[in-house]
């Protein structure tokens, strides 16, 4: 019996706005428990909790702050509404989100 | 005659002499393309209207390469082998893609990869699975599938690649060439689709040492659009490769290279780990030193359930743009949340939303200090063992894999519950950021198997020295692929 049931599984996708097949959800619930397992080698480190996690492999420092005077280049709408599949002239259209 | 199966030097010699114009060059790739592209697969698009440039000063000048489909090109489908963009066409060009139309480099095709870089077997692409052109039943590797099937095949001497767990340097060791991933941060990242910021960088498949090298010192540098990216400028990689590796202390980990530590070993793994050691007497021939080192197993053991759990996660951060709103295929629904979900669950393989699942999961309040967090400590305690060894070593060398490229069967896609280190150590080198290359180092089974030498960061310049001296010394330098079963 998996640890993981059906609709936490969906739940954990539709988080992301991903919804799952049957197959899916089948998949993902099979392999769950054992996934968690090999997680969980991770925790089997002795006192983990007490070393500061590293987000970057090394230190990136900045040196140059841009000057406000630089303009960046601006892209034409038009060329960023391409590949959009409904817009209305310079707009994207989605159905009516404020009632 | 054939011409484009050449390195880069000997095909920059052809064009400055006029023994072969660019126009022919492209030709003759382009056409080898369409030649492999039924039994491999490896290309998303062959671009037939390629122009030819002008042969300058540059080596790069005139020459063809492959560009892998997760790389913005302004003007040209790039589709991150996912349904999800399957027809997007970007407004402007990667960094790397500009660099190497500034040095002059002709891109020819758009190559397969594992769907958004997320897979490591060259079969989870929209367009279908990429087949090893040694043997056509097996894998390929991934994420860097097509541009490692096609460099094999010498349709051009190098593709661009991007590797954020091993996908440049496993995919190069299953098709017997040479696979390099520099110093994070060395290469511009600005335009590549991203995976895992922390842990993505881009860089080539060759193969020759040589080349790596050329096609680095052309895309490197500094660039304004990419945060991480750092002024390399005093770096010269070709320039640098003089092949004195004499003195040099190297290190392996006992407890991944003893065959002692597998239960019931297959001859293939045998066969590799004993031409591993054989690799490292010939390092010892060319007066290196070379020395075993024991690293804590807990540890050890948790470098794979890191790079699940590091880069699941920041994987559905940086998937989130992935809304068919603005961008991408527009999914059905009566509400903008709606079509969201719909363009995405229609938009992702099964196999990537295992990933999101898991992402989502260990991202979850109640997960994060368990899972997430601890994750980024566990990386932080690998870079500082790493850390410590390069302090005292030049350079860490591993086999690559358990073996030669597995084949293609129906379940290698489904999570089998091992903890292999062996297969996922390469994960090391984007941990730490540090420079890694891949070279091949014989046969296993008739088919290439690889050796990967890692340096400390920014040391590039050192470790792609003791990869070419160890090149020169064995028969591999611009091997092309050939069917052996």
């Amino acid at each position: 019996m998996s640890n993981f049931t059906k609709e936490m599984i969906n739940n954990y996708a539709d988080k992301l706005l991903i919804g799952l097949t049957s197959e899916e959800e089948e998949m993902i619930q099979s392999e769950f428990d054992q996934i968690e397992k090999n997680m969980n080698l991770i925790n089997e480190i002795p006192d983990i909790s007490k070393v500061e996690p590293l987000s970057f492999p090394f230190e990136v420092t900045l040196t140059d702050l841009r000057s406000d005077e630089d303009a960046s280049e601006e892209i034409p709408i038009d060329i960023l509404l391409q590949n959009c599949d409904s817009y209305e002239g310079r707009e994207v259209e989605v159905p009516k989100v404020v009632g | 005659m054939e011409n484009i199966n050449k390195n880069i030097s000997e095909l920059h010699d052809l064009l400055v002499n006029k023994k072969v114009t660019s126009e022919e060059l492209i030709k003759e790739s382009i056409a080898k393309c369409h030649e492999i592209q039924e039994k491999t697969n490896s290309f998303v698009m062959i671009l037939d209207d390629a122009k030819p440039t002008d042969v300058t000063d540059s080596l790069l000048s005139g020459i063809p390469y492959g560009m892998k489909d997760n790389f913005s090109t302004k003007g040209i489908v790039t589709t991150g082998s996912s349904n999800s963009l399957k027809d997007y066409v970007p407004f402007f060009d990667a960094t790397v893609i500009k660099k190497l139309k500034e040095a002059g480099a002709v891109g020819v095709t758009k190559t397969v990869l594992d769907e958004f870089g997320m897979g490591c077997t060259g079969t989870t692409g929209h367009t279908g699975i990429v087949h090893n052109p040694w043997s056509y039943k097996r894998s390929a590797s991934g994420s860097s599938s097509g541009s490692a099937a096609s460099v094999a095949c010498g349709v051009y001497p190098f593709a661009l690649g991007s590797d954020t767990g091993d996908s440049i340097r496993k995919p190069a060791a299953y098709t017997g060439i040479v696979g390099y991933k520099p110093t994070y941060g060395m290469v511009s990242r600005y335009g590549l689709f991203p995976y895992a910021s922390s842990l993505d960088t881009v860089g080539c498949l060759t193969r020759s040492v040589e080349d790596a090298a050329i096609v680095v010192d052309a895309i490197k540098g500094i660039d304004e659009n990419d945060m991480t990216s750092w002024d390399s400028s005093d770096i010269k990689l070709k320039e640098n490769l003089d092949g004195e590796v004499k003195g040099k202390k190297l290190f392996y980990i006992k407890e991944i290279c003893d065959i002692s530590n597998y239960a019931n070993p297959s001859d293939e793994l045998k066969e590799h780990l004993d031409n591993f050691k054989k690799t490292v007497e010939l390092c010892k021939s060319l007066g290196m030193g070379v020395e075993e080192v024991n690293v804590d197993k807990t540890l050890l053991n948790a470098l794979p359930p890191t790079y699940v759990v590091v880069s699941y996660a920041e994987a559905t951060s940086n998937m989130s743009n992935l809304t068919g709103i603005s961008f991408g295929p527009r999914g059905e629904g009566d509400n903008v949340m709606d079509m969201i979900k719909d363009h995405r669950t229609k938009g992702f393989s099964p196999l990537i939303k295992r990933r999101f699942v898991i992402g989502s999961y260990v991202l979850q309040s109640e997960n994060q200090e368990k899972y997430f967090l601890n994750a980024k400590r566990v990386r932080r305690l690998i870079v500082n063992k790493m850390n410590e060894l390069f302090n005292k070593y030049d350079a860490l060398i591993l086999p690559v894999g358990s073996g030669p490229a597995k084949y293609l069967d129906e379940n290698m896609n489904i999570y089998n519950g091992e903890n292999n280190v062996l297969e996922e150590h390469l994960q090391i080198g984007n941990y730490g950021g540090y420079p890694s290359i891949t070279i091949p180092n014989g046969f296993v089974s008739k088919l290439p198997v690889g050796v990967n030498i890692t340096g400390k960061v920014k040391d590039d310049i050192n470790v792609l020295n003791i990869a070419y001296a160890l090149e020169s010394k064995m028969d591999y330098k611009n091997q092309l692929a050939r069917e052996v079963e």
